[in-house]
């Protein structure tokens, strides 16, 4: 009972990393040989794959709007998040009360109802198309989950620090910036990674707001290019490296923090 | 000394008004003024133009009409809302079904295995990945030549069933998030399930407890509490899937991805970004609130059906 258990465990680990050397071998080979034989080895290896999603797919740009919305909007989202949890799990009063109510059931409003009126207010201040647009949305949306996270997190922080800074005459800022945010340093990592991981895989604000292709990020490009083989032709090996490029960051940071965002993702939630 | 104790109650601290406390609320406005004024800004304002567009016939450009509840009439009449609604449910339900029972299944297979947390973290990997990558995988390994069926023939089988068919694709989409999430859910359900000590197993089988009943009285009650969590997590996600619908098995824009194969989130991308034809914003705007109200309904349901005493150690 218990070898047939563990046999289907490691049978699915396979099927998850087969998966994923599936994707990245058929990225180095032709569409050809992909359709003639999906499961095969790249004999030779084809790198102009990756050069041609890199440089005609549009992938490269799409690959920096990525990054460049993804780290600002985290980066944002954290320093507004931050103060506020802090302020929120330190406060016990009524209003704070409510107040971390309403951050919380923001967890509960799925993406597609704000999308109509974010589309028109943003349309109403051109922003639209734009990359302001899009990372003040992405900073929006991390609002209930950052805040939540954090809050948890500074919650778990001793008031004796805060005590200590105050005996030894430092202000209620101070004490923060110079004393917790220090000591919290892990948990904001955390919320900053995985706000990035958020916002790097989103699509459908992305695929609503940007339509310049300068401007696009990587999941619109990469459903552009399916989209456009329909009448181009089929270039699958093309499309397995621009899938490459959407994984790889996500597989470069889970093998080096893997911890830290799974505990991210899921300490807090049996609390 | 109230000032250094900190198991005084915080509550008598703040009535004292201790200069921290003093300064704790002199700074908490200034703290939470610009994380709330965005989440007002972009949230719940928008959730409330949501609901008043929803009352409106509007293009976007033009003058808005008053239609009252005639847009969620449209909705009522439409096929293409049925389908979608149709299809959220299924996700949540099948869907929730079969992710928290191989949660479970995996959970109890990882106890005591070696490389328990190597195997967790591969199976935990899905979630972080752009659910497009998934559906354009399926698309392929299961394509009429693709290596699933290649695989079946080898093994003889010829009657193999056509995947990518119109009325498979649902399901197929289903197979596929219960597939990808399952990591996420073993991973909360584990970390609970490690907290339960394991006197209590022994006990149980000193007692005489097989292993369904060990499972029964001692593992699911302790981790009630996180399995409900993890339902309503399950149910917000749920009404939110859209990526993997958009490319599944080739699809390549909104309008070429099957009706039947829509979610409310796909119908309130489609009405409102239609492409060539006339946007509907209302029309979006009514089947995004009626998604909002369908987490609503869910939730509460939920808690109403996993309400148990607390179990506490």
């Amino acid at each position: 009972m218990r070898r047939i258990g563990h046999t289907i465990v490691w049978l699915l680990v396979v099927a998850d990393l087969a998966l994923l050397a599936w994707i990245f071998v058929t990225s180095l080979r032709d569409t050809q040989s992909i359709f003639n034989e999906p499961f095969g080895l790249p004999v030779p290896p084809q790198g102009g794959n990756w050069a041609k999603a890199w440089a005609d797919g549009g992938f490269s740009g799409a690959a920096i709007n990525s990054v460049g919305v993804a780290a600002v909007s985290s980066l944002v989202a954290v320093a507004l998040a931050a103060p506020a949890a802090y302020a929120l799990a330190r406060r016990r009063t009524r209003t704070s009360n409510a107040l971390t109510m309403t951050f919380a059931l923001g967890l509960g409003v799925p993406g597609q109802v704000l999308l109509v009126p974010l589309f028109v207010g943003l349309a109403a201040v051109e922003l639209t198309d734009s990359f302001i647009g899009l990372t003040v949305v992405y900073i929006g949306l991390a609002m209930p989950f950052t805040v939540y996270l954090l809050t948890g997190f500074f919650a778990g922080i001793p008031v004796v620090l805060e005590e200590a800074a105050a005996i030894d005459g430092a202000s209620g800022l101070r004490a923060f910036v110079k004393v917790v945010l220090p000591v919290a340093r892990g948990g904001l990592i955390t919320a900053f990674l995985l706000q990035f991981i958020g916002a790097w895989n989103e699509t459908l604000f992305a695929i609503a707001l940007m339509t310049s292709d300068d401007k696009i990020t990587l999941p619109v490009a990469l459903v552009n290019f399916v989209g456009l083989q329909q009448y181009a032709g089929r270039d699958w090996g093309t499309m397995f490296a621009g899938i490459c490029i959407i994984l790889a960051p996500m597989v470069a940071l889970f093998s080096w923090l893997g911890t830290r965002i799974i505990q991210g993702m899921t300490v807090g939630i049996g609390k | 000394m109230a000032v250094t104790s900190t198991a005084a109650p915080r509550r008598a601290r703040a009535a004292r008004g201790g200069p921290l406390e003093r300064q704790a609320s002199r700074l908490f406005w200034p703290f939470v003024g610009p994380a709330l004024a965005f989440y007002a800004l972009l949230f719940l304002a928008p959730i409330a133009y949501a609901a008043w567009t929803s009352l409106y016939k509007w293009d976007g450009m033009g003058a808005m009409q008053w239609r009252g509840l005639g847009n969620y009439q449209t909705l009522l009449d439409d096929q293409a809302f049925h389908y979608a609604v149709t299809n959220t449910v299924k996700i949540l339900v099948v869907g929730g079904v079969a992710t928290f029972a191989i949660s479970f299944l995996l959970t109890l297979a990882l106890r005591e295995m070696a490389g328990k947390m190597f195997a967790r973290s591969v199976l935990f990997f899905p979630c972080l990945v752009n659910a497009l990558v998934f559906g354009i995988a399926a698309g392929f390994l299961f394509g009429p030549t693709g290596p699933v069926n290649k695989m079946l023939n080898l093994l003889g089988i010829d009657a193999v069933p056509k995947w990518l068919s119109i009325d498979n694709l649902p399901a197929m989409i289903i197979a596929t998030i219960v597939w990808t999430a399952t990591g996420y859910y073993t991973t909360i359900i584990m970390a609970a399930v490690d907290q339960i000590p394991t006197y209590l197993y022994e006990a149980a089988e000193l007692e005489g407890a097989n292993a369904w009943q060990r499972f029964r009285h001692v593992t699911l009650p302790l981790s009630w509490e996180v399995v409900s969590v993890c339902a309503v997590l399950w149910t917000v996600s749920s009404v939110k899937v859209f990526e993997i619908v958009l490319l599944f098995g080739g699809g390549a824009t909104v309008s070429s991805a099957p009706i039947q194969t829509w979610t409310t989130a796909m119908y309130v991308y489609y009405s409102a970004f239609p492409g060539s034809s006339v946007p509907k914003l209302g029309l979006a705007a009514a089947a995004a609130v009626v998604s909002l109200i369908m987490v609503g309904v869910f939730v509460l349901i939920l808690r109403r059906m996993m309400r148990r005493e607390r179990v506490s150690l």
